[in-house]
């Protein structure tokens, strides 16, 4: 729909980024002899980047360790008919990458992805990867209620540190936090990453139908857009 | 020195790199990421390592320092707005701050030659906050800008084109704008206004201007008279001291480093400092009130998907309606109002809300397309009251690495600026409400802490070195030239006397380029 809006030039962002860079020189050195259009040639020549071949060597995590997050990866964005999952979409190896590079963060995903584990086995006698897929999701909707019903106590201010037992030790359990917080915590971090992994990946910018990073030489907005929202609002 | 070519990263996508804009170890996620994002073009931050600046017991305050060619100018926000002929009287008006030396007459004419030479898209309206100027033809209003105008429209608000510094017809050989709404990363055609691409580097090109780079200035030097004869700086590469002597300084540094220079160049002549004979360097710091709140709007769910750039920023924006009705509102100066929206290129941290929201699985991949492009966002931006407990001075016991003595910052918002901000709150409100919106609120807690922006945050600090007819009350006079020594000049936000709605870069422009004018014209009769 965006026909309206004319493109300069229909070329990969690796060699649009060339051409800017060429434009660029063009203007801060050579004093602004080329014009946009000129400068269409140089895509032409341009080629797509050539996408990374071959098999992924974890940086920091084990083979089981990158399996798990993998899978929680899938979970967590899984592939449907329009597009990939996050692990499609290259989640682990994000997270591995990072992790690699920072200590405290590779220590909250081995602790997490262990404490996982070990919940799985008291719970179903198998590791996350082993276990059936309802129980994959069974821990991972305990995960998220326990989350939800935490943060809804903390908004309160629902803690033992501001109720009137304070003193009562006996009635320490009042307001006692989840038993699940590791994995609450651990979960809001794979969550997180993955979520960044996957819509900052081309499969996820597809997914949501980003239309932009473009170059038009003028910006319109289609009519029918226009016409939908107002339609759609209190104006209509 | 900037390199454009090299370090700009504009249309880069985040999957170009592997850390996807989280940066090494996911810097990002711990708040220690590069401010404003990897993918924006900017050196500098709100901590420099070994440059240092200290806050006073009971203040708060941040200072942005770039240290990089064009200074803050590479990734600002390019709004463009001029001074109202009443923003030059304010003390007239509610008997508040202090009036300019100068009127808005003075000034219009170098209006005019800034927006014709760093190029502005806007258009005339004749409303006597937001004065017209010389304009590009700005382009049209987005979906829910066209929504949100509406919802003005029966407020009774205006809603114009935004005016930024960016041009859509070519000038001085700069190709117009192409429309990636990047202009925080750099714009590699210079179609926004940057110094660096847009006066520095052309007039690198003339052969007249020789850039020392990597130099520190610790002071302004003067001779046994009293004049001016030149700066002491430190070259940051050999820590060595070196001294540049001229016939005319012109200190540039922005408002509170402009301020710290000239506090730290004392001499017998100036035991206060230079320029301060009148005791008020470094006092008057104003920063603008900033506010803001966001709404998700139904209507625009399921709308069909376009491209939202345009030309960087909101295409439409409301400037101050009130400013005969301060009596009844119950506080003075007023603020505009800023848009946000569209379907931004996604980044880190773009859809963490959704996902603690949707939990995990289809639900979440779902709730993201529906919800993606439908939140709108305003940003207040208003006017503050100079204060006596708002100032900067020389910290007595810390250094930098430099050696030199580094600024310590006072602040304190006053009423004015909370009604101000309480104000902003409610009107967002409305507008998000009647174009029939849920505002995404703030909790009571939320609000005493997010009520009001971080003095310093909204990096529109000035006033430090302020202009007055009067040497006794005042650094500079009304073309920003220091009353105790006629060859040096204070040129960026230093000299502002008050701090109105307006961003202070377009004035900043017009006044340095007035006080250009006058002083070739002083070179030329012998006066300077």
């Amino acid at each position: 729909m965006s026909n309206t809006t004319e493109p300069l030039v229909q070329i990969g962002d690796v060699s649009r980024r060339d051409m800017l860079r060429t434009i660029a020189l063009s203007v801060t050195v050579v004093a602004g002899q080329m014009k946009l259009e000129a400068a269409q040639h140089v895509h032409g020549r341009a080629q797509e980047e050539k996408k990374k071949s071959g098999t992924y060597k974890p940086k920091l995590f084990s083979e089981h360790e990158f399996q798990t997050l993998g899978r929680l990866a899938e979970l967590i964005v899984p592939a449907d008919s329009r597009s990939g999952s996050a692990r499609d979409a290259g989640a682990p190896e994000f997270i591995d990458l990072l992790c690699s590079q920072n200590d405290e963060l590779a220590a909250t995903f081995t602790g997490g992805l262990s404490w996982l584990d070990a919940e799985m086995r008291q719970r179903y006698s198998a590791t996350f990867v082993t276990a059936r897929p309802e129980q994959q999701t069974a821990i991972l909707d305990l995960l998220v209620e326990a989350g939800q019903l935490e943060q809804e106590r903390k908004t309160k201010g629902e803690t033992y540190e501001q109720s009137d037992h304070y003193k009562d030790f006996r009635r320490y359990g009042v307001h006692a936090p989840s038993d699940l917080g590791p994995g609450i915590v651990f979960f809001d971090w794979v969550r997180t990453m993955t979520v960044d992994a996957f819509y900052t990946s081309e499969i996820g910018i597809k997914d949501i139908d980003f239309r932009g990073n473009g170059s038009v030489s003028k910006y319109e907005v289609p009519k029918e857009v226009i016409d939908y929202a107002i339609k759609n609002s209190p104006f209509a | 020195m900037l390199d454009p070519v090299k370090e700009f990263k504009e249309h880069m996508w985040p999957y170009e790199v592997d850390h996807r804009g989280a940066e090494e170890g996911g810097a990002a996620y711990f708040g220690k990421g590069k401010s404003f994002g990897y993918f924006t073009t900017t050196s500098g931050g709100w901590q420099l390592e070994g440059e240092p600046y200290t806050v006073g017991d009971g203040s708060e305050f941040q200072w942005f320092r770039s240290r990089i060619i064009g200074g803050r100018t590479n990734h600002y926000g390019r709004m463009s707005f001029r001074f109202s002929d009443y923003d030059f009287r304010p003390y007239d008006r509610d008997g508040l701050g202090t009036n300019w030396p100068i009127s808005y007459d003075d000034i219009a004419p170098y209006y005019d030659k800034a927006e014709a030479f760093i190029g502005v898209a806007g258009t005339k309206e004749g409303i006597r906050s937001a004065p017209d100027g010389v304009f590009h033809e700005p382009p049209p209003p987005k979906a829910h800008e066209i929504l949100i105008k509406k919802a003005c429209e029966r407020l009774a608000i205006p809603c114009i084109s935004n005016r930024r510094a960016v041009i859509t017809r070519e000038l001085n050989g700069r190709p117009p704008c192409h429309y990636c709404g990047q202009c925080g990363r750099g714009c590699l055609t210079a179609s926004n206004y940057a110094s660096s691409q847009v006066q520095i580097f052309p007039a690198m090109k003339t052969g007249k201007l020789k850039i020392i780079d990597m130099a520190m200035v610790r002071e302004v030097l003067t001779d046994a008279n009293g004049k001016v004869t030149g700066v002491l700086y430190i070259d940051k590469r050999t820590r060595e001291e070196k001294q540049l002597r001229c016939r005319v300084v012109v200190l540039a540094a922005s408002a509170c480093e402009s301020a710290r220079i000239l506090l730290n160049s004392k001499s017998k002549h100036f035991p206060n400092g230079l320029a301060n004979g009148s005791g008020v360097v470094g006092r008057f710091l104003m920063d603008t009130v900033g506010f803001g709140l966001s709404g998700q709007v139904p209507a625009l769910e399921g709308l069909p998907h376009y491209d939202t750039d345009g030309y960087g920023g909101a295409h439409l924006y409301m400037p101050w309606w009130l400013w005969e009705k301060h009596d009844k509102i119950g506080f003075p100066r007023g603020y505009h109002i800023e848009i946000g929206g569209g379907y931004g290129m996604p980044g880190i941290g773009s859809f963490h809300r959704h996902a603690r929201k949707y939990g995990y699985g289809q639900k979440l991949k779902e709730g993201v397309r529906q919800e993606y492009g439908t939140t709108v966002g305003f940003a207040g931006r208003g006017e503050m009251i100079p204060n006596d407990h708002s100032y900067c001075e020389i910290d007595p016991t810390v250094v930098d690495k430099w050696g030199i003595p580094v600024l310590r910052f006072h602040f304190k918002w006053t009423d004015y600026e909370w009604k101000q901000a309480r104000h902003m709150e409610r009107t967002f409100a409305e507008i998000i409400e009647t174009m029939g919106g849920k505002v995404i609120g703030l909790s009571a807690a939320e609000r005493e802490s997010q009520g009001i922006s971080v003095p310093g945050t909204i990096i529109h600090e000035v006033g430090t070195v302020r202009m007055g007819a009067s040497p006794k009350t005042s650094a500079v006079n009304g073309f920003c030239q220091a009353h105790d020594a006629k060859n040096l000049f204070i040129c960026d936000g230093g000299p502002f006397v008050s701090n109105p709605d307006k961003n202070p870069t377009l004035t900043i422009n017009a006044l340095t380029w007035r006080s250009c004018d006058y002083l070739a014209e002083e070179m030329k009769k012998g006066n300077v």
